[in-house]
């Protein structure tokens, strides 16, 4: 059981052999990817993350009703067959809220980490690359945003940009966290690149004359994929977490726009007599951050044993 | 180590003088300004100009910092906009309460993790192990606001009013006013459930971190050592395994302040709690100039200090790291 430690690698019982050693896969990346599918861990955050894409995606076929509509004969139901997490203050269904709220913390999870390595990997590479003043130019802008507290950052800019609702919004709140998180990716990159570019592969490289572009994304990037990936599934986590907080002071997606941060705060002031109003946006965080997590995990154990 | 210490307190000028004057120019280039919100709807252009003029507000920008800082440098943090109060004498009565809240919310976090992370590294692959991590993994998906809910419901709402569920009691000694309540029985009272929501998120993450380098180090060669030598097991997982296991540990608690501060942010904002979190958002949110200044430096010299001190734990620690 070397690399052990997961509690999940723990429960394949004892004597029964991996077979991933006897040749059926070689490649890093195969005995990675089969790795992961022996990791339970991943497998309940992967299915975790699937219910939510499917849910995000059809949320106009799931939701059993509208999550804007206004019902002032149905306000504060308690859960029923004819709304299973009951009503608000405004009548509206609370799980068709919560359904679509799905939608505004994946898509801002996963965009905002997309929009931040599509930022901080190439200034990452360049800065490691090639070094010099290049590299204390880049690094310095990122210094001054890691100098700061995440969340004054993240709140200062949403300020800035004046939260509203719908697309808008959702993107607004997608871009004030990629900025925040952009030097988490370039330092990581970075990092990677001084040591992958002393290589003999690269050095080959320079001496049959390839160019700096394709040393660059030919070979330096994929050989500091793995780092990448781990932080980029945990950080959808981090994100959707920091989304959820910044709707919860009110800086998030507006409403009418369904925001499960917005729906736990806007519903604190009923909690006495309603408080699964706060309860089903608030589980539906967890579970989802949870998924995320529990499958970056998996990912980490299977990509890179020695990050543990 | 003098010598780096005074270094590193030198060097938090630079770091402290980036923050305050990208929040500075942030804080300006949002549309609006508190002026408008100071006169009311029924503001003449003048009355606006005046008002401006009145508060440096029509300088340029870097004139506008400029002055700041050497207001600063004579102690003096500027007045709030919309109050009129002194900015440095709201940040010296609201800061007791967040510091209260931090240091209890570090308390609950170790006596959480360190526990939990020496039965599960110790007990590896049993079920106290399995409980530890799952309970773990379970505390880092939650977001510090949902957890300070559950406890509202559970303490607040369910035990019938057990916890007070907003508000404060000061302790003696730290009451700004002469109306405000002070005892110390009714501080604990309001400052558990905060504390205890922002002390579990972190004590999820720290036990995980801890758990994972405790498996390392009891499988060196100088825990085995020590345990040939006859020492008995309680000194040799507290003194020659956690000690070492501690080191990673705290580099990650350094860098989780900036977590921190947004976490009291939060969990002020949730408690309805008299301290610099609640303080910050309002004056942001209200676009109160002064105020967000003296909340962007006051957060920057902890965040650059207690970065400072997560240094020097290392060479308590580890003796062999040493800064010259």
């Amino acid at each position: 059981m070397s690399g052990g430690g997961s509690a999940q690698e723990a429960e394949i019982p004892v004597g029964i052999t991996l077979p991933a050693r006897t040749g059926r896969a070689n490649s890093p990346l195969a005995q990675g990817l089969y790795r992961l599918g022996r990791s339970t861990t991943a497998l309940i955050g992967a299915a975790i993350v699937i219910v939510l894409i499917v849910v995000a995606g059809f949320a106009d076929v799931l939701a059993p009703g509208s999550p804007t509509a206004n019902a002032p004969a149905h306000t504060f139901e308690r859960p029923s067959w004819d709304h299973p997490l009951g009503t608000d203050q405004l009548g509206r269904d609370m799980l068709s809220r919560v359904i679509y709220g799905s939608r505004v913390s994946l898509i801002v999870g996963v965009s905002s980490v997309l929009l931040a390595l599509l930022l901080g990997v190439p200034l990452g590479l360049v800065a490691g690359y090639y070094g010099g003043r290049v590299d204390t130019a880049v690094m310095r802008v990122m210094d001054i945003i890691l100098a700061f507290p995440i969340y004054l950052l993240a709140i200062i800019l949403m300020v800035m940009f004046t939260p509203t609702a719908g697309l808008l919004g959702t993107m607004k709140v997608t871009g004030a966290i990629a900025i925040v998180r952009i030097p988490i990716y370039a330092r990581l990159v970075r990092g990677s690149v001084l040591s992958i570019k002393e290589k003999e592969y690269i050095e080959a490289c320079h001496a049959l004359g390839v160019r700096d572009h394709w040393i660059l994304f030919g070979h330096v990037l994929p050989n500091c994929l793995a780092p990448i990936i781990v932080t980029t599934t945990l950080g959808i986590a981090t994100s959707i977490i920091v989304e959820a907080t910044l709707s919860f002071l009110g800086l998030g997606t507006q409403p009418p726009t369904p925001s499960w941060g917005w729906d736990l705060k806007a519903n604190l002031a009923f909690i006495q007599d309603n408080p699964w109003l706060s309860l089903f946006p608030g589980l539906a965080i967890f579970f989802t951050v949870l998924g995320f997590n529990l499958f970056g995990d998996g990912l980490r154990d299977a990509l890179d044993p020695r990050l543990k | 180590m003098r010598v780096y210490v005074l270094k590193r307190l030198i060097e938090i000028v630079p770091t402290v003088l980036a923050i305050t004057f990208v929040v500075f120019v942030m804080m300006r280039s949002i549309p609006g300004d508190p002026v408008v919100a100071l006169l009311g709807d029924g503001y003449t252009e003048e009355d606006a100009v005046r008002v401006r003029a009145e508060y440096g507000l029509d300088k340029p920008l870097i004139v506008q910092y400029g002055i700041w800082l050497a207001k600063l440098a004579r102690g003096d943090w500027g007045r709030s906009i919309l109050s009129g109060r002194p900015v440095l004498q709201d940040v010296v009565i609201r800061l007791p309460v967040t510091i209260e809240l931090i240091v209890l919310s570090m308390g609950v976090a170790l006596a959480i993790s360190i526990p939990a992370a020496i039965i599960g590294a110790l007990r590896q692959n049993t079920w106290a192990d399995y409980t530890a991590t799952t309970v773990a993994m379970i505390g880092v998906s939650i977001p510090e606001f949902f957890i300070g809910v559950l406890l509202l419901l559970v303490f607040s709402i369910g035990l019938g009013g057990l916890l007070p569920s907003s508000g404060w009691v000061y302790l003696p000694g730290t009451c700004p006013s002469m109306v405000c309540g002070v005892s110390i029985w009714g501080n604990m009272q309001h400052v558990l459930m905060p504390a205890f929501a922002l002390g579990v998120a972190r004590a999820a993450l720290l036990t995980r971190i801890l758990r994972a380098s405790m498996l390392e180090v009891v499988r060196t060669e100088y825990v085995t050592t020590a345990r040939a030598k006859g020492l008995s097991e309680r000194p040799v997982v507290l003194k020659h395994a956690l000690k070492n296991a501690l080191i990673p540990t705290v580099t990650v608690m350094g860098l989780q302040v900036g977590f921190l501060i947004g976490g009291a942010i939060v969990v002020e904002t949730l408690f309805a709690m008299p301290g610099l979190g609640t303080f910050g958002i309002d004056a942001i949110i209200a676009r109160d100039y002064q105020q967000v200044q003296g909340f962007a430096l006051i957060t920057a010299i902890a965040f650059v200090v207690i970065n400072l001190l997560v240094d020097l734990t290392y060479t308590f620690l580890d003796p062999r790291i040493r800064y010259a």
